[in-house]
């Protein structure tokens, strides 16, 4: 079509030479990076769209960085080599042979082979899926309705899938709900108290894994599992509100010895 | 003028003019010759880029912004759970490896192939029992560190937006990790991995629709045998592997990018 050298062909578009590779498929030598700017303007529909947007990011971000009042400075912190390496050195250094002193101290057994005609008394997976397994074992709260003569709507291996569905629904669903800039549990007694009600519940749920293991009722042992994390989701909050006054006074003090307020 | 091409890119003539000591003419022919085939230049302008992105100068950090310097950051100790995970992974990976070696997935013959040959690393290999209990207590550690990483990013608000993205991607990786674990703790084809196994055919049976489906799948069958055995080593040391250190890469890339989250 339209080539950049001079030829007699004449141009029926009387446009700008077409560069961008669109419609010939020829890129054009070109030293520089186009803008997104040259971009935008070479582009249609939602490509344009695309290059409009980074624009206008860029632009957000420029803007943000000159009313930024932070200090930028040559060094941050330590330097990489040889506080930090040395630091992270040690500390894998560490890790790794504690791993290497607990597999030494306590090897691990290999139980009997497996048999499919004989079923162990207890059977249980790895300890971080117990939470898992005492979901799964949740059928004495799966109710019967009155309407279907005492029948259940949901068989009781469903209902425990269900209730891990549910659970791990919940968690990943939890930065929809608690937004904002609060970072510590002082600042927000409630979520702090969900957490931590929620990790004791993981422990008790998963007792319910080893029920049969528990000298207990199992009524009882329900029991202890849902209103034991109440209970501590309750103390918690009291404690951190009782808390909160005091952190808060402290936190603003220092917060307006740096800026004062005009 | 002479009949040989002479042009701006006649490298060899360029270097000739040059005076260079031999180090420099060993380097610079070789940056020639490669870059005339793969034309790295472009590539090092890239590395280049980079080079001066990383080296940006940063802002203030939380601790100096607030002053905190003679405080003690309590929090600070509980920041090194997931590279302490990452690194038992790594250990895991290593020992597996290794482990790799001696294990067959063979649920032929009584007792099977598979079980025999994790008695074989436990009595007979050299060190075999070490480099089992390391991969298991690597395995164990990793888990226990990944839910304490949990812990702390709730407890900091760590996963409060821009970064619910990564808190959504930790979900999937500790349930990844989880996976991982149950097919490893099922390789030994002993009473527990077999009965662990039932229990999970159970499981996908009973929910609706995509259960039977998932059974098959999974464990190739409704009922456990050898095609269960090979479906959980090939998911623990071909497909886990790739999509979980994939998966970590891009976690920990998402933190490098977005910056750790301090407490305010």
């Amino acid at each position: 079509m339209s080539d950049t050298d001079d030829t007699n062909e004449t141009r029926t578009d009387g446009g700008e030479p077409a560069t961008d590779g669109g419609e010939t498929g020829i890129v054009a030598p070109d030293d520089e990076t186009p803008t997104w700017q040259e971009r935008k303007t070479r582009k249609s529909g939602l490509s344009q769209l695309t290059y409009e947007y980074f624009e206008r990011a860029r632009r957000e971000d420029q803007e943000l960085r000159e009313e930024s009042d932070y200090v930028e400075r040559d060094v941050l912190g330590f330097p990489t080599w040889p506080h930090e390496i040395i630091r992270n050195g040690a500390i894998s250094l560490f890790f790794v042979g504690m791993i290497l002193l607990i597999s030494a101290a306590l090897p691990p057994s290999l139980e009997l082979p497996a048999n499919p005609s004989s079923t162990p008394s207890i059977i249980l997976p790895d300890w971080y899926l117990y939470w898992s397994f005492g979901l799964l074992k949740l059928n004495p709260l799966n109710p019967g309705l009155a309407v279907l003569d005492g029948s259940k709507l949901i068989s009781d291996q469903l209902y425990g899938v269900l209730a891990n569905v549910v659970v791990v629904g919940a968690v990943a669903f939890l930065p929809f709900l608690n937004k904002g800039s609060a970072r510590r549990p002082v600042e927000q007694p409630f979520w702090a108290a969900i957490g931590a009600g929620g990790a004791f519940f993981a422990i008790t749920i998963a007792a319910i894994a080893v029920q049969n293991l528990i000298p207990l009722p199992l009524a009882l042992q329900l029991n202890i599992a849902f209103i034991g994390p109440v209970v501590l989701g309750v103390m918690t909050y009291a404690l951190l509100k009782t808390l909160r006054e005091g952190y808060m006074y402290g936190l603003n003090r220092r917060y307006y010895m740096l800026r004062p307020p005009k | 003028m002479s009949l040989e091409k002479q042009d701006d890119f006649d490298h060899r003539t360029w270097l000739k003019r040059k005076d260079l000591t031999p180090i420099e003419t060993v380097f610079l022919t070789a940056l020639i010759y490669i870059d005339k085939r793969l034309r790295i230049v472009d590539y090092l302008e890239l590395l280049e880029d980079a080079y001066y992105k990383v080296n940006l100068q940063m802002p203030k950090s939380h601790t100096e912004q607030y002053d905190l310097d003679n405080k003690f950051w309590y929090w600070y100790p509980l920041y090194s759970l997931g590279f302490f995970s990452v690194l038992a992974y790594i250990v895991a990976a290593v020992s597996g490896a290794l482990l790799g070696f001696y294990y067959s997935p063979s649920a032929a013959g009584d007792p099977t192939v598979a079980y025999q040959s994790v008695k074989m690393i436990m009595q007979d290999v050299q060190f075999g029992y070490a480099l089992r209990s390391i991969h298991r207590w690597a395995a164990q550690i990793m888990m226990a560190a990944v839910f304490l990483h949990m812990l702390r990013v709730y407890f900091t608000g760590s996963y409060k937006e821009p970064r619910e993205l990564n808190w959504l991607l930790g979900i999937i990786l500790i349930s990844l990790s989880m996976v991982f674990g149950y097919t490893g703790y099922l390789l030994p084809w002993n009473q527990l991995a077999f009965w662990a196994g039932q229990i999970g055919v159970e499981m996908a049976l009973a929910t609706p629709i995509v259960g039977e489906w998932g059974a098959q799948l999974l464990f190739g069958g409704f009922t456990l045998g050898q095609a269960t055995l090979v479906r959980m080593y090939i998911l623990h040391v071909f497909i886990l592997p790739f999509v979980v250190t994939a998966l970590i890469a891009l976690h920990v890339g998402i933190v490098w990018v977005q910056g750790i989250a301090e407490p305010h």
